[in-house]
């Protein structure tokens, strides 16, 4: 079973190491994954996304196809307002709603779920390049995937002296997917 | 017993070079390919390499080239606008047969054009990098794996040809994250090729004095063997002359040792052609959204295939006339204005007008959707 996931943020803010963590977690467990990044020439601020293919089957073409995306993410409005229309009618967005402005006929097109990506990492854990890691987290329980597969996975990639607080970072994305899931289905 | 990693296609080149026993590595970093220089700057020093970022593109190849004439295998890496600077000291590398792989990961051009999007517009490039008459190598990797087994190839034909040897990669397979299976190190590490010593006496050593479609044998600098370097043409002992007769039979060596030996360069796939009745032709990472297309395609009863060249240069240009004869419905894709289209048109005899072309030069990928649109208006 195929999934399409998309991260988008401007440029700087680091949403590629997530992708990375998903495409190795899916390979380390005998599958597929591949991701593959969209960037602009501006070192900061340039529109950013990131396309994650998960499969059970080898996956040749690396981009996700536009109308078949399950997922998005957004930390950026701008890079939100761009990609959002390779969503699949019905698909998961979940938005940093300081930074992201859905419409009405955003929230009704697709399911869409506000957490606070940026407040998480860089006020409860402390350090706002964590994101990258919240994000991961949230990605993982939105999309179904196993928790301890991609945790395991995680605290093998990152830096070591970076373990703890990536860590931290990944219950706490976590926690915050299961409220804004329990609120959504209460 | 192959090896499973998870990896970008630079950092995959990068150890191919490590493997194939690279030991220096010269450049100048350049988007989308810096990462080669990252990966070669982190890996070289472990097994006693050198690395230098020089000051520009320039230096980055000039002192790829003098390691590689002390001997050692060589490297530079860039994306299309550096080879345009490197030009000159890549004609000395003809000229004079130094060994050195060239890693290129292009984005778009002319100029400084696209430097983050995936592009295929170096092609004609890497056959004429340079002013002069020459043969070049050009290899094109078309997915993870091959990031890996291509450069490990460049270095067996720079040494082999003493020549320099250019690798393709795109923004997309240089920057794209998944799993590659590379070959053992051991098998790889077996089949290495190393360049001809002369042993002979150093008061008769005559490093370009070699049959006339073979390089030339040049020893490593410092061991006692002297011999003249330099980009004009040259007799045996490499100093200059301007007699007709040596300088046509360099040039001539030039191309007779590259294109007599043909069989040791040519490389290409055949993609579920056997029973097709559409061929596409596609390389480096259009190729892969080419079978995701035809698988897909061969699902709903269409039977398409594909060739893919993976040497560029020389052109497979046999297997290209053959195939190009044997079908009638043929698409030319490519992320370029038709750059190989042209070789593909002269190796095959046919006329532009007998092909469908899908050409895009807008730093945007050709996507699998995009393929099945077009092949099924060929059906």
């Amino acid at each position: 079973m195929r999934k399409q996931l998309r991260f988008t943020g401007v440029g700087g803010q680091g949403v590629l190491l997530a992708g990375e963590i998903l495409a190795r977690a899916y390979v380390s467990a005998g599958k597929y994954g591949i991701q593959v990044g969209t960037y602009t020439s501006q070192v900061r601020g340039g529109p950013t996304k990131v396309d994650i293919i998960l499969d059970d089957e080898a996956i040749l073409y690396p981009y996700a196809v536009d109308g078949e995306i399950d997922f998005m993410l957004s930390v950026a409005d701008k890079s939100f307002q761009l990609f959002k229309d390779g969503v699949k009618d019905g698909g998961i967005i979940v938005y940093e709603p300081n930074l992201v402005y859905p419409n009405d006929d955003d929230k009704a097109r697709w399911k869409m779920f506000p957490i606070d990506i940026i407040a998480i990492a860089k006020e409860k854990v402390g350090n706002v390049i964590t994101q990258s890691v919240v994000a991961l987290a949230i990605a993982t329980k939105m999309n179904g995937i196993d928790k301890d597969l991609v945790f395991n996975t995680m605290i093998k990639t990152v830096p070591p002296k970076a373990v703890e607080i990536n860590k931290k970072a990944f219950e706490l994305g976590y926690q915050a997917t299961e409220e804004v899931l329990a609120k959504a289905n209460s | 017993m192959s090896r499973e990693v998870v990896s970008t296609g630079n950092q995959l080149a990068a150890k191919a070079a490590i493997d194939a026993k690279c030991k220096f590595f010269g450049g100048y970093p350049i988007t989308p390919s810096s990462e080669i220089a990252h990966e070669m700057s982190r890996l070289l020093p472990k097994v006693g390499g050198v690395f230098i970022q020089m000051e520009d593109e320039i230096a980055g190849i000039s002192v790829a080239l003098g390691a590689s004439m002390s001997g050692v295998k060589s490297m530079t890496n860039t994306s299309g606008p550096g080879i345009s600077l490197k030009a000159e000291q890549i004609g000395l590398a003809f000229m004079a047969e130094v060994p050195l792989v060239i890693t290129n990961v292009m984005r778009g051009g002319p100029s400084t054009g696209l430097p983050t999007r995936p592009a295929q517009q170096d092609i004609l490039q890497a056959q004429a990098p340079t002013h002069g008459d020459y043969q070049s190598i050009t290899l094109c990797a078309g997915s993870l794996d091959e990031c890996y087994t291509e450069t490990v190839r460049a270095f067996n034909l720079a040494e082999r040809f003493m020549t320099p040897v250019f690798v393709l990669l795109d923004e997309t397979l240089g920057h794209m994250v998944g799993k590659a299976v590379l070959p053992d190190i051991e098998e790889v590490q077996e089949n290495l090729v190393e360049r001809k010593v002369y042993e002979g006496d150093a008061a008769t050593y005559e490093p370009y004095n070699v049959p006339a479609d073979e390089p030339a044998i040049l020893n490593p600098f410092f061991k006692g063997y002297r011999y003249h370097v330099t980009g004009l043409h040259h007799g045996p002992t490499g100093f200059p002359t301007e007699d007709a007769k040596l300088s046509q039979e360099l040039i001539d060596r030039l191309f007779n040792k590259i294109l007599n030996h043909k069989d040791e360069i040519e490389s290409y796939e055949e993609f579920m052609l056997n029973d097709a009745d559409i061929m596409v032709i596609a390389y480096g990472s259009v190729s892969l959204s080419a079978k995701e297309a035809i698988r897909q395609l061969r699902n709903e009863g269409i039977k398409v295939g594909l060739f893919r060249p993976i040497t560029l240069w020389p052109s497979p240009e046999e297997k290209i006339d053959e195939l190009c004869n044997k079908f009638d419905k043929i698409l030319v894709a490519e992320m370029n204005k038709g750059q190989y289209f042209n070789e593909i048109q002269r190796a095959s005899g046919k006329k532009a007008d007998e092909f469908e072309t899908f050409f895009k030069a807008n730093g945007r990928p050709i996507s699998p959707a995009e393929f099945k649109a077009k092949i099924k208006e060929m059906v």
